[in-house]
């Protein structure tokens, strides 16, 4: 579809309706504990993993593995990485939410590495409600839109039941097809 | 002429021995390494019976597929009905189709026919092939599909659909694009990036090698020791001869793919949609709508532009997950078939308003420098006679190259365009309609955040495009004007 150029004439940027002025909805906050449970148990892994040939050397006597005895390179470098995503989890939450206007739908994620991304209803061709094992005993929802391409799809992640709901239709309605 | 393509109908007989063909050699592609691992066993005369068998299972499969396929026109799809043991309908509505392909290889070349392939931008990513018309029937189903592929247009219902092709009404006048003679598939060939090219002449000196090598060594044992001095001289002369019989396979191999890609490439602009035939053993047709395309891309290395050429790209709507999407590559465009392209595809670039103007922030070229420069640190970190020039030339020559690849970034929006300049050796620009806009992302990281730099993403059916190091006042501000554009094209209050 071309832009006619006749309706469309003079355009004072200045004047047109900010993305960043809307205000976000945040996503339930269960999702918060979802996610710093599934960090915990990456670092508890991860740590054990590291540790056992240590443990192995000291405890199981196997001499084999002395060369693990310097134990804390790794479990350092662990350490920050598992601070580096931890602030990336706790304080990217606070920056995770979507917001909908007229016609299109906004959703922010991440501290660390930032990005918000707006959708326009129009381009929507589906969406789709998925719940895997964890967040179905939690009660989320994670809502998935698909654009032509699937280069601008979204994934709107740890919604409540009714939130998740109520966007679907939402969009549903918003969607031309 | 007249066509009823509401009839269901079946491909040309003679198919069956196109699609027998195409079915022996998806056998052969998934069975050959069954039949190496059959060849190392004792073969008896009878084991060869298997070849005609086979051949007579394939046959006879393609005959049924040949019967059971059949297609036709609705009201607004396109269906066909194939498959032997488990039926499937096809139904293909108008406007999901991207492009409408004919081409005819060598047997089809052969009995006249020509094959039909229709791409469409589904999530399943499959494309029907009809591989055996005759050419006026498929000229006839071409011409039907394209003038539906934009949807219903004014005046016209959707009433008056199947049957009634008339040619005469379907041509809009055409103006001559890019053709190509002998001289120019020349010169695309020589202009070709030769280094993958250079691979195959690699491998293939390789294998002539391999023989040698036994042979010389059991040579050099009955050598005196004396001559083996000279042997090895010998040797290091060979060095050159085969970097030149590479160099000569790598530009030879070029020139025959271009050739047989290319042959007799001629194109055409229409009203609303470009046509393109090429190709020498199998010649395609193409006929794309300028709305079904979404994005073009001019590309050209320094030998492409001493010769006035560049290489286009246009790309259609991808599948889910970046697969599928029809591209198409024409090389050997000059300046004014640039000018003649844009001007039919992006009208506002012609008219010139430029609504933004952006270059990088200054602090990308500072990154680049960084990253160019590190192996100069490496080398300067052990500083000796040597190694100091080296590093010094290194910081030199990278300080030069990356201000002119930072000077040739450069992003400009029109009104309905976005045309994105990149590359200073390799050159790109890269051209989108704010329209057809998926989505626009806007990202960075905390470092870059504090400084008020991100990038800006536009997401297009036919994949994200990302300029990077842009001033976050003036990207949000880009954004609201994309955002803008594709809500007065598309919004439920415009129409």
């Amino acid at each position: 579809m071309e832009i006619p150029t006749m309706v469309n004439p003079e355009i004072n940027l200045s004047d047109l309706p900010d993305v960043e002025a809307v205000t976000f909805l945040p996503v339930s906050e269960k999702y918060r504990t979802m996610r710093l449970a599934l960090w915990g148990s990456v670092q508890v892994l991860l740590l054990a993993a590291l540790l056992s040939p240590y443990l192995l050397y000291r405890f199981g006597g196997e001499e084999d593995l002395a060369a693990f005895s310097q134990w804390w390179w790794p479990v350092a470098a662990q350490a920050v990485l598992a601070i580096l995503w931890g602030l990336e989890e706790w304080k990217g939450f606070e920056r995770r939410g979507y917001a909908v206007r007229d016609r299109d739908i906004t959703y922010r994620t991440g501290w660390l590495f930032r990005s918000t991304t707006t959708v326009p209803f129009g381009m929507i061709q589906h969406s789709e409600l998925s719940q895997g094992p964890i967040s179905r005993m939690m009660g989320l929802n994670h809502l998935k839109i698909f654009t032509a391409g699937g280069s601008g799809n979204l994934r709107i992640a740890g919604l409540a039941e009714e939130d998740a709901q109520t966007l679907r239709s939402v969009i549903e309605g918003r969607t031309r097809r | 002429m007249n066509l009823d393509l509401a009839v269901p109908r079946r491909q040309h007989p003679l198919g069956v021995i196109i699609l027998a063909t195409k079915f022996s050699w998806h056998v052969a592609k998934a069975g050959w390494p069954a039949l190496l691992g059959l060849s190392f066993g004792n073969i008896k005369w009878y084991h060869l019976l298997v070849v005609p068998a086979v051949f007579l299972v394939v046959g006879g499969f393609a005959f049924v597929y040949y019967l059971r396929f059949r297609f036709y026109v609705e009201a607004d799809a396109l269906i066909v009905e194939r498959g032997i043991f488990q039926r499937e309908r096809l139904q293909i509505p108008f406007e999901r189709i991207q492009a409408v392909q004919l081409f005819q290889g060598p047997i089809q070349q052969l009995f006249g026919l020509t094959g039909l392939r229709v791409d469409t931008a589904g999530s399943s990513g499959n494309e029907v092939e009809l591989v055996a018309v005759k050419l006026m029937e498929a000229e006839g189903l071409q011409q039907f599909l394209r003038s539906k592929m934009d949807g219903p247009r004014e005046g016209e219902s959707a009433q008056d659909v199947a049957g009634s092709s008339s040619p005469d009404t379907a041509l809009p006048e055409a103006d001559p694009l890019v053709s190509l003679g002998w001289a120019d598939l020349l010169k695309v060939g020589f202009s070709q990036n030769h280094i993958r090219s250079a691979f195959i002449g690699l491998a293939v000196v390789m294998s002539l090698f391999q023989g040698v090598e036994e042979q010389v060594s059991a040579w050099i044992a009955g050598l005196p020791v004396m001559a083996l001095a000279f042997a090895g001289l010998a040797a290091t002369a060979l060095i050159l001869p085969s970097l030149v019989l590479m160099m000569f396979i790598g530009v030879a191999t070029s020139v025959v793919s271009v050739v047989l890609k290319y042959w007799k490439l001629h194109s055409t602009l229409g009203e609303d949609s470009l046509s393109l035939q090429m190709g020498l053993l199998r010649r395609n047709v193409f006929e794309v709508p300028f709305q079904k395309i979404h994005l073009t891309e001019w590309k050209s290395n320094w030998l492409r532009r001493a010769l006035g050429y560049e290489t286009l790209r246009i790309q259609q709507a991808q599948a889910e997950g970046g697969r599928g999407g029809v591209r198409i590559f024409i090389p050997a465009m000059q300046a004014h078939h640039r000018s003649a392209m844009e001007e039919r595809l992006y009208p506002d670039i012609t008219a010139g308003e430029v609504v933004f103007d952006v270059v990088p922030a200054r602090r990308l070229r500072w990154i680049l420098l960084a990253f160019a420069a590190s192996p100069a640190l490496v080398v300067l970190s052990s500083p000796q006679g040597v190694n100091v020039l080296m590093g010094l030339l290194w910081l030199g020559l990278v300080f030069w190259t990356t201000g002119r690849r930072y000077s040739s970034l450069h992003m400009k929006v029109y009104r309905n365009a976005v045309v994105l300049e990149r590359g200073w050796f390799w050159r790109t620009r890269t051209l989108i309609k704010l329209s057809q806009l998926q989505g626009v992302e806007w990202k960075r990281h905390a470092l870059l955040e504090r400084r008020r730099i991100g990038h800006i993403v536009f997401h297009t059916a036919a994949g994200a495009e990302r300029f990077g190091y842009m001033d976050k006042g003036k990207a949000l501000a880009l954004r609201n004007f994309a955002l803008n554009q594709v809500h007065s094209a598309h919004g439920r209050g415009a129409d």
